[in-house]
């Protein structure tokens, strides 16, 4: 491991971009023998501000939470599988919180020198750019940022690894 | 998934006819079955009744945000409608209801489901943008509203 990239964190949030950037980050990892891990942020905070504005019942937010969590666990574990049938070693970690404070945290506690995400959804307002997680996350993470495009070509690259 | 993804003139409908919540629901249900974006809409209509019987998603200043998870719905699906005269909603302000959001989702995507509703519970803290919204004339005025939110 003497590169540049000592350790990478891929951030995962359910969509097919975070998996599509999941797939490049293997394939980067194992090119490059940096450690791996995977990210899952519990948006409690949205959760939060549904009860407050009361669209959710303290019942809802309840029964939400616990999908939250468990749509967590599939999605790291589906990431777990993709590495483990490229012969790459992942860590995975589930936070609740901001997702990207959390992500942000992550990176200085595990001294990550890369953080990989999904391709961002279009801007089509400025209130998109205000709240769209990924797009935070890009503008407030504490390293070098590398976001995933090209669905179709990353599958490719994927599936030729080795 | 941003908001503005979902939206789109084929699931609004400005105004509604309807002049009863439950009619309302009925209203929003069928612009979705018409868009071809749900299966049953007598199964869905069932689901957001249930939550609905729950608490009102009648909230302040005219927004109700009816929702419900459903497997007659393969990913977030939201529908819109304007009712500039209000409808009863037993919102917690007591008003009457002018701006729906109907938000399904199948059971198993409930991030996307959640960010959905805390966009609208964002966006609709302003007056500004629910007065604009009421004042519409067409869906398309109202996808330009969005977007120029």
């Amino acid at each position: 491991m003497d590169g540049p990239l000592k350790k990478i964190l891929v951030y995962i949030d359910g969509t097919e971009q975070s998996i599509t950037a999941a797939q490049y980050a293997i394939c980067l990892s194992k090119a490059t023998g940096a450690e791996l891990t995977a990210l899952y942020v519990v948006n409690v905070r949205a959760l939060n501000d549904l009860v407050k504005a009361r669209i959710f019942l303290e019942t809802e937010q309840a029964e939400y939470q616990r999908d939250l969590h468990a749509d967590a666990e599939r999605y790291l574990n589906h990431v777990k599988n993709l590495a483990r049938s490229k012969g790459v070693v992942i860590a995975s970690e589930s936070r609740s919180g901001t997702p990207y404070m959390e992500i942000k945290n992550v990176i200085i506690e595990r001294e990550i020198d890369l953080l990989i995400i999904g391709e961002l959804s279009h801007i089509r307002s400025r209130r998109d750019e205000f709240f769209n997680e990924a797009e935070r996350a890009m503008r407030n993470a504490p390293c070098s940022v590398l976001i995933v495009k090209n669905e179709d070509r990353v599958w490719d690259m994927f599936e030729q690894q080795i | 998934m941003a908001l503005l993804d979902l939206i789109a003139e084929d699931i609004i409908k400005v105004p509604l006819v309807a002049t009863a919540k439950s009619e309302v629901i009925k209203e929003l249900i069928q612009v979705l079955k018409d868009a071809g974006k749900i299966g049953d809409a007598a199964k869905v209509y069932e689901a957001v009744m249930n939550r609905e019987d729950m608490g009102s998603t009648g909230l302040e200043k005219g927004i109700a945000v009816p929702h419900a998870k459903t497997d007659q719905v393969k990913t977030l699906t939201i529908a819109i409608g304007v009712a500039p005269s209000g409808v009863e909603f037993n919102a917690i302000d007591g008003a009457l209801s002018k701006i729906f959001f109907l938000i399904l989702a199948p059971p198993d995507q409930s991030g996307p489901h959640i960010e959905a509703l805390a966009d609208i519970a964002r966006i609709t803290r302003s007056e500004a943008f629910c007065r604009l919204l009421n004042a519409s004339k067409s869906a398309k005025e109202v996808v330009d509203i969005f977007c120029e939110e």
